[in-house]
């Protein structure tokens, strides 16, 4: 069986190439405390550094690029944060700060800091990634031992610095048989930009819960790139309520690296204004009998746009994959817009994977039927927003976050 | 007392209703029978208020108020149930919240005091255990999963408890075994009332044998052209709609 590959730095082709980052390039070359550090360090930073300066940002050019420009929006960040923002709560012995680990970072920590994208997109995710590679500086480290099962969730608080960019890393370890809930809450006015690079490993048996609500402000820009492995028989669940922003990519490529595994991605997205949120998502099946699911449903009003981006890839090998993607959206304005492109990519032969997508209206017959009860058209249709939306939530294995997740799905549509 | 004047109505540029006139009196229970597309489903969704249908003449008096001006909740809290030939189905809105929704949008449009949940939760059961309808009924999704029978003793359940003055009920044998239109039936007599006006629409006399009505009204053609006794249904059952489908051949 194949195992997610650590590549090292390439050049890329020539239709990546782009001069759009030289705002952060400088901004690179003019910070001393980057060149500081152990040697592994001060090189990841660099070759990061290269590589952004060579590719650029990611433009509409690109396909996997193709419905989400963050140009216009990232016109005015021009500096990056020292320190970007974020608070991690329970203080817990298995949480220590990325900037304190840096010095001494052992062996396992260095070796998934330094890991680059997967080799399916690796030009089209590479430039992201490279960006949180170049201003590694601070971040929050988890690292669950064998067997624990962490019964409270833990919290971080991710806000942003105005005009700037700011690149927070998480890596995540869970021991073989351990379980860990966590929750980001991501919140904060400005127009700032920050671009996230998170990396969990997942041992067998184990269990990982993540959950995140975004809900910055209207003109703020929030990139994240998750990597996970998932190991055999154990569990990856994820959920994104994106509520907020200007512009959210939500980016998930997840590894299924050992049998009888399972991985579900879920979302919600409620857009109004202008704002564009863009779920991009990558399952990799490498083993036997794995289970994937992702499950997105987005609501548009006035502009605002939706994009799902949903692919299943089985490699050769992987047989029993029951791989499942599904996206819903209703457009509740005449402005509105949603781009999907479900895929799938199979080399396997016993495989069971399905792809949807709907795009639509509320339905007029269950709103008359609300209506006949006494419901006026309003309260018919927040309800039918919120039971489209509920189909999701009801999915999630963490009881708070749903009555959370529901509380702000009712705020939303009282707006 | 319901009053519906010469009540016209088309869809698409099609008229089905073409001149209705009737006389619901209060606490009765009136039927109306027909053949196929007479017109039956079309007058229950224009007392209702579903915009696809387009009222050009008439009217359709309550209490003094023309219905027909009112928004399909506004007639809702002013009395006015349908229950549904095909109850919607609602993926993902509990039962409970629904039922809680309903009974408290129509409190609230009478100036009324909105319910608590706890005193919802106490009339709701007492209602579902005098119709006999299951606990877990509520808990579900509206009417996902549910069987035909199923589904029309949610409809019956929701007349109870929003407790209308003229009722309306759309082909509600339709479906439905035996068995299971007895119990539906049950539900419905134990409604009957004296300020409360039945319409039952129905193809069959069948359902007339456990609701039993007071008058009878024959639908043809967007026309009323026929009322009277109970004993009219069983002539209908007999001789068919034949009679009537021909004087408006002819």
């Amino acid at each position: 069986m194949k195992q997610a590959q650590n590549l090292a730095r390439m050049p890329a082709p020539a239709r990546y190439k782009a001069d759009n980052a030289a705002t952060f390039v400088e901004a690179f070359e003019g910070n001393a405390a980057l060149k500081e550090g152990p040697e592994w360090l001060v090189s990841l930073r660099q070759e990061a550094a290269d590589t952004v300066a060579e590719m650029g940002l990611p433009t509409p050019k690109l396909e996997r690029w193709k419905y989400t420009n963050v140009h216009p929006a990232i016109k005015d960040v021009s500096g990056v944060a020292a320190k970007p923002g974020f608070v991690v709560k329970p203080v817990d012995k298995l949480v220590t700060d990325l900037s304190e680990s840096l010095q001494n970072a052992p062996e396992w920590l260095q070796s998934i800091l330094t890991e680059r994208p997967h080799a399916t997109f690796r030009y089209a995710d590479m430039m992201m990634w490279e960006l949180a590679n170049m201003f590694t500086q601070d971040g929050v480290v988890i690292d669950v031992p064998a067997g624990q099962k962490v019964s409270e969730a833990i919290t971080i608080d991710f806000t942003g610095h105005e005009g700037q960019l700011s690149a927070p890393r998480a890596v995540i370890r869970l021991g073989e048989g351990a379980e860990l809930t966590i929750i980001e809450n991501h919140k904060g006015e400005g127009q700032f930009w920050n671009n996230a690079l998170i990396q969990i490993k997942i041992a067998d048996g184990a269990k990982f819960r993540h959950y995140r609500m975004q809900e910055y402000g209207s003109k703020a820009v929030y990139t994240q790139n998750t990597h996970v492995e998932i190991g055999e028989g154990a569990h990856y669940e994820a959920f994104t309520m994106a509520l907020g922003g200007n512009i959210t990519r939500n980016q998930v490529h997840a590894a299924v690296i050992g049998g009888g595994a399972e991985c579900d991605i879920y979302g919600i997205n409620l857009l109004d204004g202008s704002q564009i949120s863009d779920s991009t998502f990558e399952v990799e099946h490498m083993a036997e009998n794995c289970n994937s699911n992702q499950f997105i449903r987005s609501v548009m009003r006035d502009q605002s746009k939706g994009i799902f981006q949903g692919k299943v890839y089985v490699h050769e090998g992987a047989d029993g994959t029951d791989g499942y993607q599904l996206s819903n959206a209703l457009l509740l304005s005449e402005g509105a817009e949603m781009d999907t492109k479900p895929e799938l990519e199979i080399y396997a032969d016993d495989v069971k994977c399905s792809h949807g997508a709907t795009t639509g209206q509320l339905d007029e017959e269950p709103l008359f039927y609300l209506r006949s009860r006494g419901l006026s058209e309003n309260e018919a249709r927040a309800l039918m927003i919120e039971a489209f939306v509920n189909e999701v939530v009801e999915k999630l294995a963490d009881e708070t976050v749903k009555d959370v997740v529901l509380q702000k799905v009712s705020q939303w549509l009282k707006l | 007392m319901i009053e519906i004047k010469n009540l016209h109505a088309e869809i698409d540029g099609k008229e089905i209703l073409k001149g209705i006139d009737l006389n619901l009196e209060k606490g009765k229970v009136h039927a109306i029978m027909g053949p196929n597309g007479s017109g039956k489903s079309t007058l229950s969704y224009v007392l209702a208020g579903r915009e696809d249908y387009e009222v050009t003449d008439g009217s359709v008096q309550m209490d003094g108020v023309d219905l027909l001006d009112l928004e399909p909740e506004e007639r809702a809290a002013a009395g006015v149930f349908l229950a549904f030939q095909y109850p919607v189905e609602i993926p993902g809105v509990q039962m409970s919240n629904f039922l809680k929704t309903a009974v408290n949008a129509q409190r609230k449009q009478r100036g009324e005091d909105e319910l608590d949940a706890l005193a919802f939760l106490k009339l709701v059961k007492d209602k579902m255990k005098a119709l006999g309808v299951k606990d877990d009924m509520i808990k579900r999704p509206v009417n996902v999963g549910a069987s035909g029978g199923e589904k029309k003793r949610n409809e019956v359940l929701q007349m109870a408890l929003l407790e209308p003055k003229f009722a309306v009920l759309d082909e509600t044998d339709s479906g439905l075994d035996i068995d299971a239109l007895k119990i539906v039936a049950e539900g419905v007599n134990q409604l009957r009332g004296e300020d409360r006006t039945f319409l039952v629409i129905t193809h069959y006399q069948r359902l007339l044998d456990y609701i039993k009505p007071d008058v009878v009204h024959v639908l043809a053609n967007g026309k009323i052209v026929k009322t009277g006794g109970p004993e009219l249904a069983q002539e209908l059952e007999a001789r068919g709609y034949a009679e009537f489908l021909g004087e408006e051949a002819a």
